[in-house]
């Protein structure tokens, strides 16, 4: 029996999906949500995700709540910085439409918009179930080959750049003058 | 000495709890002498925007572990072309309630020299915690025009 490209694929997406790695970085109050789920109470580790302190290393990368535009320049540094393939998980009502900061001015609404999410949870905030009830959704697509926002974020990285650069100048137009290493 | 027998013209509001209005030449000169009274701690500078008035109401928080006992001294100054002198000689910390203040609604502090960006980084609007400042509509006129990514 010999394995063709596709066959490959489908066995390497099946190895890496019960071995993903999360970068621990968190913000807004998701972050008190990860303790127990981490921990021994849901223990993740079950599934084969555990925390990892470089984004280098990771392969999911978990929002955890509202972000600041300040705040969206670190995680587009820390998602640039991630290595193909990884996967985003939006956390939270904040992630999908603002939440309870919808009319606040340094909060972004659509994670969306900046980078691609794969797997939304609602909720404010989620309870341990429902994000363990995530990973296994994510997993099922890694599995099926659907979970593919990094293949969007080389296809329409213009796109995604630009809004970026709206948010970062917190103007609609005249963007071209924000420069690239502001986040630094 | 406490704050009631320094300042006879100050109120008290309830039991511990005193309030100094007063103009702005003289803060400098009321938290010196609270400073040196047993009033050691600088608790915050806060600032109200009174619109209507058209002015800004900045009050500075004393509290005096001796006599438990604090101290709001308030002052008002005219919300466009006015300034505050800086007081970050007299407590060090206030020099970040005054970046903040500066950053958050515009208020000039004369003498700080770090007066810049603080939080906000790159903010092109008018100061964002003004009342004038329609935050509904800044953020209907940006964040939700941001377009989606369109995928063909």
């Amino acid at each position: 029996m010999t394995l063709n490209h596709d066959d490959w694929g489908k066995v390497a997406r099946m190895m890496s999906k019960r071995s993903l790695w999360m970068v621990h970085f968190c913000t807004g109050c998701g972050a008190m949500e990860m303790p127990p789920v981490m921990t021994s109470r849901y223990d993740m580790e079950r599934f084969g995700m555990h925390a990892m302190a470089t984004p280098r290393q990771a392969d999911v990368f978990l929002v955890t709540g509202y972000l600041a535009v300040k705040t969206l320049k670190r995680v587009v540094q820390v998602y640039e910085q991630m290595r193909d393939p990884k996967y985003v998980i939006g956390f939270g009502s904040c992630t999908i439409n603002g939440g309870m900061y919808w009319d606040s001015y340094n909060t972004i609404k659509d994670l969306s918009k900046y980078i691609p999410v794969d797997v939304y949870i609602a909720g404010c905030m989620p309870r341990p179930e429902a994000i363990i009830d995530s990973f296994l959704k994510l997993m099922d697509m890694i599995d099926k080959g659907e979970a593919i926002g990094w293949k969007k974020y080389h296809k329409y990285y213009d796109q995604y750049k630009k809004n970026q650069r709206m948010a970062y100048a917190y103007r609609l137009d005249e963007v071209e003058d924000i420069k690239e290493d502001d986040a630094k | 000495m406490m704050a009631k027998e320094l300042f006879p013209e100050a109120q008290e509001l309830r039991k511990g709890r005193i309030r100094i209005e007063t103009i702005k030449d003289k803060v400098t000169e009321i938290i010196k002498k609270l400073k040196e009274n047993g009033y050691g701690h600088f608790v915050m500078l806060s600032c109200v925007d009174w619109i209507k008035e058209g002015k800004f109401e900045l009050v500075y928080q004393m509290w005096s572990y001796e006599y438990r006992e604090h101290v709001m001294i308030s002052i008002k100054i005219a919300r466009e072309g006015d300034s505050m002198v800086t007081l970050r000689d007299l407590f060090p910390q206030i020099e970040t309630y005054e970046r903040e203040i500066h950053e958050m609604f515009g208020v000039n502090f004369v003498g700080n020299p770090r007066l810049g960006e603080f939080i906000l980084e790159g903010w092109p609007h008018m100061p964002p915690m003004r009342k004038d400042f329609d935050t509904e509509k800044f953020v209907k006129e940006l964040y939700y025009k941001i377009p989606e990514v369109k995928e063909e």
